[in-house]
């Protein structure tokens, strides 16, 4: 039931990969699009020039796949981009140099995602390798994916 | 014990270790600097260190070894007082004191060091009066006496020293005693010894004021006195019978005021000691560093008050005395800068001080007089501070001064009753006229302008957490709106007349720049400065008006103030009425150019012309000229009204002895009037809603205005009455644009004032529909939307997601509006919500920030509705609340995040639920549930069916929580005082459930209060050692050995023991370590004892075993055997602070 009054049109066409919010309605631990990556506001602040100025945001934002932190100042009149973020949780049925094996949810097998790199990566081989069932974390954002999270197998 | 014959190799390892840390830090490695620390810090614990400290002070030349040899000696003294001779410490102090004398030449914090030493043992000798104080008197006025600088500053020093160590404020040495001995001691000295004290000062200053030429080295022993002068003067008397707490919130204050005891009136109830500080000031007034201290000495004096006066005659000569020295002073010369706070001072002090019956009395001449010249005073320093301001200068004393005139002002003129009438309206003429002319531009005022008439203008960069003038400035603007008030006649049409003139001015500027923008349409060619001017003087001219108009009482309703009241009905016969009301109803029109202007009531012609600026604002934005406007000017308009509206409109005439007929008229019940001006109200709480929404202060400052304008049923009752209330409702209802632009806070804020409005009276056809308008649509998409099939597969599409924070969000803002009268029905509301809220739980699991917000709508239904539940209401929301926490943990268990906001997003979980536990608690401290008739009638009794009980779901939470709470998350400040304030409450609310709780739940409780205990905060340790009475109480209840309850509490035992015995700390700590060491040793009388007798025969030196042995004897002795009895745990309580006092030292040696 997707609102009408909610504009999809801008931005990618089709699937919605982001879409424009008034800077001022953005909120901290939202998400916003910095320098072209989708980003979690971590700090939200405003400020103008002189004391009948307008107001400006400053944002800060990390990138939610290479921890970048980026920063970004404009009119809180302007639009920014919002990137749709969605998070799944997937069965890992296997690993194959590299790369994960994850069931979807309509039962089809991927294998396009690789092991995270650090302590995530090497969590999911040792369990793998030990027998444990466990559900993997996906993250994607602005046509972007990657393994965030495990979770035991609860299904 | 370390002998004077290895005195050589000590000395010569400690000068070693000086020179390493006196050494530029290249020179010298860490580890070689911490050895050194090291050699320092053993050495000072070392025991009986007194005949090596005296060797070292005798032979070594380096200065820093004699600085610690000192120190070492003052620590051991205190340490070991019981065990020392009483004439071993007579000639201890005898030769620190002639050590001093006879080495003029010693550096002066080595000198200081050991002058500090002499007096802490003064100071600890006054407690078994074994140390005869007065012979040190008498030796310091034979130094003075002298005539030798050196001498008498070292003599200065002396006195110094012993003031500090007497006065327990901070300045005093830590020496591990209580508060109660620092008091005793405190009001044994000031009684007699700081009066001598003050008596030789004064003779020095008196000698000094009356030699003509002074020499530096003179002078500078002039300055130290007058230093000292000013430490006595400004003494806090210590009155008689004032317990230990009270003691210690006492010292706490700042802004001493004299108050000395009768035993004193002899020496400061004398003519000639003002006169002498006010000869002392002319003589020293250009040297800015002693102007202060003589200043500040005369500020005390005119602060003096108490049992010192014989009678109220007394005071009166003494402050006429005062009021014309001060008068003479001031009157004879330029005010240099480094005086204008002194003189602040002084004038504020005796305004505060003095009863105004006393200020009355006086020579009316003088009192005149004295009005006039602080008239003067005040513009001055007013236009000096302006001035300040614009050359951005960082000491602005200028300002201070003015901001502590207009304090006086304030405090003179609430009660100018006392005064002859009409005394004031002349200087409030002249101060409100300087005020407004110092924040005016020009050519009317002088703003920004600097001394030679030069305009500065600068725009700097404001960010959100600099404070709007309105806050920034509130004192100064509630002392200038009370001026105004007592010169309503003069001010009230100064400012409409200064407020229409601007509009009319913005107005054609506005239009002005339209015109251009269509000729040229760049929006950057317009020139601002124009405009900005106009701006601030609006801005100026609102906020005085809304200080003038009307109060703003916190939780009180809000007067017209008596004033405005007079003023208003004494031109009523001069007022026509219609023109009145014609003037108010055209804010869009040029007030002057309405036939018969100059016969409305001046009080509804200042809000019409703040009303004609909202309007030109309003027309500017319909105009599209958003870019040229001020939120700051739009943030005022706002703040204005609001302020305006709580005050006069609908005045409830009971509330006034006598009314205004325009007022009410104009605002009254049931008038025209009020129903016009709600209606504009809303009309511009729209507009400002839809244009306004980047602005979050300007649209906070609006919908605050809309909650003031339905939060009391009268209000909302004509509210409800508009067309565009409804129109406001249903369009945020359908969440269609420009509403949901506004940032999540104002949302909220919105729906709670949408609320709020449904509670108004309207017939019930109207009232369901109304709800079936503002909260059904909410409901109703809700519902539709989780409703449909495949709602789990398209939950993470971006239009369903943000429906849903839409949802959360609209949620939070109606718990926000429970008030007592409609919780029941909001409550019934939320909890079909909050049931669905836990399957979205479920849904939105990998969404931290849904999660986050899911969590915070039970944050807000607790905290705003639990206080008025009764039991089955509160039951259905700790088992709504028990399920969130037991999905929340189902979907945390076993889940792992490493993506970057994990920690963050985890931390903020954890807070929202402590706090929900928190909120639930509440009820237990707070219940309005049994007074209140909310639920009569719909309540059951229903108690023997009581499934969930608040600790259930409080435990079960915690349940979830301990295992998150790794000590990285205990970093987070807010989380970790959170946390150990949940755990606490639960000990002392619910001790009986700790025992049945799961093992390793139980564990970790423990586990915690011991982490709490022995490594945060004192503030934490506190609260654990707080939580430890109960838990023990609760085993001697039940009376079972060996529980795991039982068991923990026996290592408790030792913790506090240790803790008390061994370690320092501070006074605080020991009366809450002291309840909870009493409590466990009821219980575990034999551990205690073995716990003793570990540490007896640890002792390997005989005295201190006989003097540790005879202290735990009286410590226990009071109270054998213990029981939880309160008059004994009172007892206990008190031997254990003197137990501390003497042994607490002892053991802390290493």
């Amino acid at each position: 039931m997707a609102d009408p009054d909610l504009d999809f049109t801008s931005g990618d066409a089709g699937a919605s990969v982001t879409y424009p919010q008034q800077c001022s309605a953005l909120r901290k631990n939202g998400f916003v699009v910095l320098k072209g990556r989708p980003c979690k506001i971590v700090e939200m602040s405003t400020s103008k020039t002189g004391k009948h100025g307008h107001a400006k945001v400053h944002l800060v934002g990390i990138d939610m796949f290479t921890n970048k932190k980026y920063e970004d100042i404009c009119p809180s009149t302007h639009n920014m981009d919002v990137p749709n973020i969605k998070r799944n949780d997937f069965q890992l049925v296997d690993i194959n140099e590299g790369f994960l094996s994850l069931m979807m949810d309509n039962g089809d097998v991927r294998e396009d995602l690789r092991v995270p790199e650090g302590d995530l990566g090497k969590e999911i081989e040792s369990k793998h390798s030990a027998g444990e069932d466990i559900m993997v974390t996906v993250l994607s954002a602005m046509g972007e994916e990657a393994a965030v999270g495990i979770k035991a197998f609860t299904k | 014990m370390m002998a004077a014959a290895g005195a050589p190799e000590v000395i010569s390892q400690l000068e070693s270790a000086a020179k390493v840390l006196m050494a530029p830090p290249s020179m010298v490695s860490t580890e070689q600097r911490q050895h050194a620390e090291h050699i320092f810090l053993s050495f000072r614990k070392s025991k009986s260190p007194f005949a090596v400290c005296k060797h070292i002070l005798e032979t070594s030349k380096v200065d820093y070894v004699l600085f610690q040899a000192a120190t070492a000696i003052m620590e051991a003294v205190v340490r070991e007082w019981v065990l020392l001779e009483k004439n071993s410490i007579e000639s201890l102090r005898t030769f620190l004191l002639t050590y001093v004398l006879q080495r003029p030449n010693l550096q002066k914090y080595v000198r200081e060091q050991i002058l500090l030493a002499v007096a802490v043992i003064v100071k600890r000798g006054s407690l078994d009066k074994s140390i005869n104080c007065k012979s040190i008197f008498h030796e310091v006025s034979q130094l003075i006496s002298s005539g030798n600088p050196t001498v008498q500053t070292l003599a200065c020093s002396i006195l110094t020293a012993l003031l500090s160590e007497f006065s327990s404020s901070n300045k005093t040495s830590n020496i591990g005693l209580s508060m109660e001995f620092h008091g005793s001691c405190k009001r044994v000295f000031q009684e007699d010894d700081l009066r001598q004290i003050f008596v030789l000062t004064m003779e020095v200053l008196q000698e000094f004021s009356r030699r003509e030429n002074l020499n530096a080295q003179m002078s500078s022993v002039f300055q130290r006195y007058l230093a000292l002068a000013n430490q006595v003067l400004s003494w806090n008397f210590l009155p008689p019978n004032l317990g230990r707490h009270y003691i210690a919130m006492f010292e706490a204050t700042q802004n001493v005021m004299l108050k000395p005891p009768e035993s004193w009136r002899e020496a400061l109830l004398d003519h000639r000691v003002m006169d002498l500080f006010f000869t002392v000031h002319r003589k020293i007034r250009e040297d800015s560093d002693m102007a202060q201290d003589s200043l500040q000495c005369l500020a005390q004096l005119a602060s003096m008050h108490g049992p010192i006066f014989p009678d109220e005659s007394a005071q009166v000569t003494y402050l006429a005395h005062l009021v014309e020295g001060l008068l003479t002073m001031i009157n004879g010369i330029e005010i240099e800068d480094s005086e204008a706070v002194g003189i602040s001072n002084i004038i504020s002090n005796l305004i505060t001080t003095f009863p105004r019956s006393v200020l009355t009395a006086i020579p009316s001449e003088l009192f005149s007089s004295f009005i006039n010249c602080l008239t003067l005073l005040t513009c001055s320093f007013g236009r000096s501070a302006a001035l300040e301001e614009v050359l951005d200068k960082d000491d602005m004393v200028y300002m201070e001064a003015y901001d502590k005139l207009l304090e006086s002002w304030l405090t003179l003129v609430q009660e100018d009753e006392h005064f002859p009438r009409g005394c004031f309206v002349q200087p409030a003429v002249q101060v409100f006229n300087s005020y407004i002319q110092c924040h005016l531009a020009a050519p009317d005022g002088t703003r920004n302008l600097t001394a030679n008439g030069v305009a500065s203008h600068e725009e700097e960069e404001i960010n959100e957490l600099q404070e709007d003038d309105r806050e920034l400035f509130s004192d100064q603007l509630a002392s200038i709106g009370m001026l105004g008030r007592i010169a309503a006649e003069h001010c009230i049409p100064l400012l409409t007349s200064l407020l229409e003139d601007r509009v009319t001015r913005l107005h054609g500027q506005l239009q002005r720049h339209q015109q251009h923008l269509m000729a040229a349409s760049d929006p950057d060619s317009v020139d601002r400065k124009v405009l900005d001017d106009l701006y601030e003087d609006i801005h100026w001219l609102i906020l005085v008006s809304g200080y003038l108009l009307a109060d703003d009482p916190q939780g009180e309703t809000p007067l017209i103030p008596s004033e405005v009241m007079e003023y208003s009905i004494k031109h009523t016969t001069e007022v026509d009425i219609n023109t009145t009301l014609q003037i108010l109803g055209s804010p869009g029109e040029k007030a002057t150019s309405i036939p018969g202007c100059n016969r409305t009531d001046s009080v509804i012609r200042l809000l019409s012309a703040v009303l004609r600026t909202s309007e030109v604002e309003s027309r500017a934005t319909r105009a599209s000229l958003i870019e040229l406007l001020s939120p700051q000017m739009g943030k005022d308009i706002v703040w204005f009204l609001r302020r305006w509206a709580k005050t006069y409109l609908l005045v409830d005439e009971k509330l006034y002895s006598q009314i205004s007929m325009p007022l009410s008229t104009a605002f009254g019940v049931d008038t025209e009037g009020a129903q016009w001006i709600v209606g504009y109200l809303l009309e511009k709480v729209i507009n400002n809603l839809s244009v306004w929404s980047s602005e979050p202060e300007l649209a906070n400052d609006t919908v605050e205005l809309l909650v003031t304008l339905v939060e009391k049923r009268e209000r909302a009752n004509i509210v409800v009455q508009c067309e565009n209330w409804w129109n406001l409702a249903k369009q945020f209802a359908s969440r269609s644009p420009p509403l949901h632009l506004l940032s999540s806070p104002i949302q909220r804020t919105l729906m709670k004032a949408l609320v709020l409005g449904g509670f108004a009276n309207m017939d019930s056809d109207t009232k369901q529909q109304y709800w079936a308008e503002v909260l059904h649509p909410l409901q109703q998409r809700f519902l539709n939307l989780i409703n449909q099939e495949n709602f789990a597969q398209i939950c993470q599409e971006e239009a369903v997601k943000q429906e849903i924070v839409a949802t959360l969000e609209a949620l939070c803002g109606i718990a926000e509006a429970t008030q007592i009268d409609n919780v029941g029905s909001l409550f019934s509301f939320l909890m079909d919500f909050l049931s669905s809220c836990i399957g979205l739980m479920e849904v939105y699991q990998n969404a931290p920030e849904t999660v986050n917000l899911i969590i915070e709508v039970f944050v807000e239904v607790a905290h705003k509705q639990i206080c008025y539940l009764g039991e089955t209401k509160s039951m259905k929301l700790y088992e709504v609340c028990l399920t969130l926490l037991q999905v929340y943990s189902k979907n945390n268990l076993g889940r792992k995040r490493l993506d970057v906001a994990a920690e963050e997003d985890q931390y903020q979980d954890l807070l929202l639920i402590m706090e929900l536990l928190t909120n639930l608690l509440s009820k237990e401290f707070i219940d309005f549930s049994d007074t209140d008739e909310v639920f009569r009638g719909q309540e059951q009794s229903s108690g023997a069916g009581r499934s969930v009980s608040a600790a259930d779901v409080v435990l079960f939470g915690v349940n979830i929580v301990l295992p998150l709470m790794s000590q990285d998350l205990l970093k987070f400040p807010s989380l970790c005082n959170q946390y150990y304030k949940l755990i606490t409450f639960i000990c002392e609310i619910f001790p009986e459930k700790i025992p049945q709780l799961p093992e390793e739940l139980f564990k970790s409780l423990m586990f915690s209060l011991e982490l709490g205990m022995t490594s945060m905060s004192s503030e934490i340790s506190q609260l654990c050692l707080e939580a430890l009475s109960p838990l023990a109480e609760q085993c001697a209840k039940t009376q079972e050995k060996d529980t795991p309850l039982f068991i923990a509490t026996r290592h408790f035992l030792k913790l506090v023991f240790d803790m008390l015995v061994l370690q320092k700390h501070n006074t605080e700590m020991t009366v809450a370590a002291g309840e909870a060491l009493y409590t466990l040793v009821c219980l575990h009388q034999a551990e205690y004892s073995e716990l003793v007798e570990t540490l007896l025969s640890s002792q390997r030196d005989a005295v201190i075993y006989q003097r540790l042995a005879d202290a735990f004897n009286t410590l226990t002795a009071t109270s054998t055997p213990p029981t939880m009895d309160r008059k004994q745990k009172v007892a206990f309580l008190k031997s254990l602070e003197e137990f501390v006092a003497n042994v607490g030292g002892l053991l802390c040696v290493k």
